[in-house]
C-alpha cells in the first residue's frame, strides 16, 4: 500500500475532526508535505496537493478565525481581511475522493436533508452534523449560480449557533454600473464587518496586495489556458477538473501564484516538445470540451476518454472570465468579477462563453456532466445540446453524481461514453 | 469470410454469423441463435457461440472477426473488438432497412433510442437507471398477472378500454397491480394499462431526441405486437420490424466486425 493509500485508509478508519486536524499538522509539515507530494507524477499534481493540503490545514490549525464560503465567491475578500477559508461543497469531494462519502451523505439522510438536494451540499451537510469541519466564525455564501448554498450554509450557520455571522451576498441577474455598485457595497460592508468583528478597521494596503495576486494568478492561467490551446500531451495525472480549490479558494495568495506557475512551467515544457516532434504520423486526439463538474471518486471516466483517442482539452471551469481586477478600487472589482461570471443570469450568457471556449480550444465534442441535483447547470442541459449541435459539435449529457458513486452505475456511464466516443470518431 | 456478432445482454445472449465473399454489401446471415445468460456473461458467450458453430456445422476456426457487444461486451476475451450497443443497433437495423433514421431499442434491461444520418449514429438516449419501460418491465407484470407474455399482443388487440398505471416504479406497479387485481378489474384492461405504460416513457425519450421517419423498432420487445401497435398510434408512425427484432445488436456487431 503506498503512502497515500495509507493517509486515505487512516482517514476512512478515524472519521474524526481532531483527527483530520493532527493528521493535516503533520502531513502539512514541510519535509513530509513536499516528499508527499512527490509520490504524485506530474509537477502540477504535486504543487496542486501541497497547495490543497495547506489551505485546508491552515482552516483546521485554528491560528485564524474560519469562514465557511461557497464555491462563487471571491475569496481575495476571504485572504484580504485574515480570514482562513474554507469551503464545504469543496471538501464534500474530498469525502468523495477520500471514501467517506457514504458516511457523510447517510448522516445527512439521518438528519432530514432531502435525498433531491445535491450531494455536494448533502455530503458537507452530513460532515457538519458529524462536526468534522473546523468551528467557522463567519458563514458566508452567494446567489450567484448555485441555489441550494445558500439554504444549506444558513444551516450550518444554525448547527454552529452563529446565525448572527451568516451572511448572503445577493448578485443581480444584470451587469451593469448598478449592479456593481450595489454588490460593491455588500462587499464593502461585509469586510468591516468581518474586520470589525477582530476590532480592527479594512486594511486597504492588504486589499490591495490581495487583488495584485490575484491578477498574477489570472495572468499565470491565462498562459495555461493558451497552451491549452495547442497542447496534445498531458502529465499522466493531469486534470484541468481537478483545480477547482485553488481555482477558487486560494484565488488571492501567493500559494495559487505558485501553483499556477508551476503549472504553466510544466505544460509549457511538454509544448515545446510537441512542437518538436516532427512526427506527422499520430492520429490527433479528437478535442471535448468538459462542462461542469466531474465524479470525484474513483471513475473510469476519464481512462475511457483517453481509451476512445480523445481527450479532454479544456474545462469550463477553467475560464477565466472576469477582466483584470483594479488593487485601487478592490470592491467594485469583485463585484464585477463576480457578474461578469458566466452563470449570473440569463442561461445565454452561459452559452456564448461556452461557445468561445469552443472557438478557442478547437473543440470537436463536449459533455455536460448533470451532476445530481444541481439545478443551475442542468437546467441548461437542453438549450446547450441543440446550441452545439446547430455548431455540429455533438454533445452527451451524462447523469451522474460528483459524490455518491452509489448515484451512478459505472457501467451504464462507460456505454454512454464509449457510445458517443464512437459517434464522435466516426465523424 | 465469416464474420460474428456476439450481444450480451442480461436475459439473453444472441450469436450472429454472417458469410461474405465480397465485403460487406455481400454479407449474408449465415446461422444465429439465441440463448438465455445466466448468471456468467462470459460463459454464455462462449456456449452460445459454441451452440450456432454446431448448429450449422461451422469450424469456429473459420470465423474471420468477433466483435462483442451489449452490457457483457468486455467479458469476452476471444472477441477481436468491443462495440457499444448504440453503434451495433444502428448498423444492424440499417443492415435491415436501408435509410432508417431512428431506431427505437426496447431490451430486456435497458431501452434506447438511436438518431442516425446517412446510416451513422449521430445522437442516443439511454434509459438504464430502472427498468420502467424495459423489457423487465413486462416480464414482472406478467408474473404478477400469472399470464403469459407471450399472450399480452392478443389480448392488447382484442380488448378496447385500460386502466392507468399511475406508478412508474416497476416494485411499485406491480404492487398496484396486485391491488387492481384484488379489486377485481378485468386482467385483460390492467394488460393493455401496462402496455400503455411502457409506450407512455418511450414516446417521451423519442420526442426528447427528436423523432425522424423512417424508425425501426429492435429488442426482444419488437416481437410484441402489442406494444409495437400502441407505439406507432403514440407517435403516429408507421414502424419497421426486423424480422428477428431481437438478434439486431448482434447482426449489426457481425457487420462492423466485416470492417476489422
Amino acid at each position: 500500500m503506498g503512502v497515500r493509500e495509507k493517509v486515505k485508509s487512516n482517514i476512512q478508519r478515524n472519521i474524526d475532526r481532531k483527527y483530520f486536524k493532527r493528521l493535516l499538522g503533520i502531513i502539512a509539515k514541510k519535509p513530509i508535505l513536499y516528499a508527499y507530494g512527490s509520490t504524485f507524477s506530474s509537477i502540477s499534481s504535486k504543487y496542486l496537493n501541497i497547495y490543497s493540503i495547506k489551505h485546508v490545514r491552515d482552516a483546521y490549525n485554528g491560528e485564524k478565525p474560519v469562514g465557511f464560503g461557497s464555491l462563487f465567491l471571491p475569496f481575495e475578500l476571504f485572504h484580504a481581511t485574515g480570514i482562513s477559508p474554507f469551503l464545504p461543497e469543496i471538501i464534500a469531494g474530498f469525502t468523495a475522493g477520500l471514501g467517506i462519502a457514504d458516511k457523510t451523505l447517510k448522516k445527512a439522510s439521518s438528519n432530514w436533508y432531502s435525498q433531491d438536494l445535491c450531494t455536494f451540499h448533502r455530503s458537507a451537510s452530513g460532515a457538519v452534523e458529524m462536526d468534522l469541519f473546523p468551528e467557522p466564525s463567519f458563514i458566508i455564501c452567494t446567489n450567484l449560480a448555485c441555489d441550494a448554498a445558500q439554504k444549506s450554509f444558513y444551516h450550518y450557520a444554525h448547527s454552529y449557533g452563529i446565525e448572527k455571522n451568516y451572511c448572503l451576498l445577493d448578485v443581480p441577474y444584470e451587469n451593469n454600473p448598478r449592479s456593481v455598485k450595489y454588490l460593491a457595497d455588500q462587499l464593502k460592508r461585509l469586510a468591516e464587518n468581518i474586520t470589525a468583528s477582530a476590532g480592527k478597521k479594512i486594511d486597504m494596503k492588504s486589499f490591495a496586495d490581495t487583488i495584485k495576486l490575484s491578477n498574477e494568478f489570472r495572468e499565470w492561467a491565462l498562459k495555461i489556458n493558451n497552451i491549452r490551446k495547442k497542447l496534445l500531451d498531458y502529465p499522466p495525472d493531469f486534470s484541468g477538473l481537478d483545480f477547482i480549490l485553488p481555482f477558487h479558494g486560494l484565488m488571492g495568495t501567493e500559494g495559487a501564484v505558485e501553483l499556477y506557475k508551476n503549472v504553466y512551467q510544466e505544460l509549457n515544457a511538454l509544448l515545446t516538445k510537441q512542437k518538436e516532434n516532427t512526427d506527422t504520423s499520430r492520429r490527433q486526439p479528437k478535442r471535448m470540451l468538459w462542462m461542469h463538474l466531474k465524479p470525484y471518486y474513483k471513475s473510469q471516466i476519464f481512462e475511457t476518454i483517453n481509451d476512445g483517442n480523445c481527450q479532454i482539452a479544456f474545462e469550463e471551469i477553467n475560464n477565466i472570465y472576469w477582466p483584470r481586477l483594479d488593487p485601487e478600487r478592490p470592491f467594485e472589482s469583485l463585484a464585477l468579477k463576480m457578474l461578469s461570471h458566466p452563470l449570473t443570469g440569463k442561461a445565454s450568457d452561459r452559452i456564448a462563453a461556452l461557445g468561445r471556449m469552443a472557438d478557442d480550444y478547437n473543440i470537436d465534442g463536449a459533455i455536460l456532466f448533470t451532476h445530481w441535483g444541481c439545478r443551475q447547470s442542468n437546467g441548461s442541459a437542453r438549450i446547450i445540446k441543440d446550441y452545439f449541435k446547430k455548431r455540429g459539435i455533438p454533445v452527451l449529457v451524462l447523469d451522474g453524481d460528483c459524490v455518491d458513486k452509489s448515484n451512478s452505475t459505472s457501467g451504464q456511464i462507460k456505454t454512454r461514453l464509449q457510445g458517443y466516443i464512437e459517434i464522435l470518431n466516426s465523424i | 469470410m465469416y464474420t460474428c456478432g456476439i450481444d450480451i445482454g442480461s436475459v439473453s445472449t444472441e450469436v450472429v454469423i454472417l458469410e461474405s465473399s465480397n465485403g460487406n454489401d455481400a454479407a449474408k446471415l449465415f446461422t444465429y441463435i439465441i440463448s438465455p445468460t445466466g448468471a456468467n456473461s462470459k460463459i454464455a458467450a462462449e456456449k452460445t457461440l459454441e451452440k450456432a458453430c454446431l448448429q450449422s456445422g461451422l469450424d469456429r476456426d473459420r470465423i474471420d472477426a468477433i466483435v462483442a457487444t451489449g452490457y457483457g461486451r468486455i467479458n469476452v476475451p476471444f472477441a477481436d473488438k468491443n462495440i457499444t450497443e448504440i453503434s451495433c443497433h444502428a448498423r444492424g437495423a440499417v443492415s435491415s432497412f436501408a435509410g432508417i433514421k431512428t431506431v427505437i431499442d426496447i431490451g430486456g434491461q435497458d431501452s434506447k433510442v438511436i438518431k442516425l444520418e446517412d446510416g451513422n449514429p449521430i445522437d442516443f438516449l439511454m434509459n438504464d437507471k430502472c427498468a420502467a419501460g424495459t423489457g423487465r418491465f413486462l416480464e414482472v407484470m406478467a408474473r404478477a398477472l400469472e399470464i403469459d407474455l407471450e399472450h399480452f399482443t392478443d389480448i392488447f388487440l382484442n380488448t378496447e378500454e385500460h386502466v392507468d398505471i399511475s406508478s412508474t416504479c416497476t416494485v411499485f406497479a406491480e404492487s398496484e397491480i396486485v391491488s387492481l387485481i384484488g379489486q377485481g378489474v378485468d386482467k385483460n384492461k390492467i394488460i393493455r394499462g401496462l402496455i400503455y405504460s411502457i409506450v407512455s416513457k418511450i414516446t417521451s425519450m423519442v420526442e426528447r431526441i427528436g423523432l425522424e421517419e423512417p424508425v425501426c423498432m429492435t429488442g426482444g420487445v419488437a416481437k410484441n405486437l402489442g406494444v409495437v401497435k400502441a407505439l406507432e398510434e403514440s407517435l403516429n408512425i408507421k414502424i419497421n420490424i426486423p424480422e428477428e427484432p431481437q438478434i439486431t445488436g448482434a447482426l449489426g456487431a457481425a457487420h462492423l466486425a466485416l470492417d476489422l
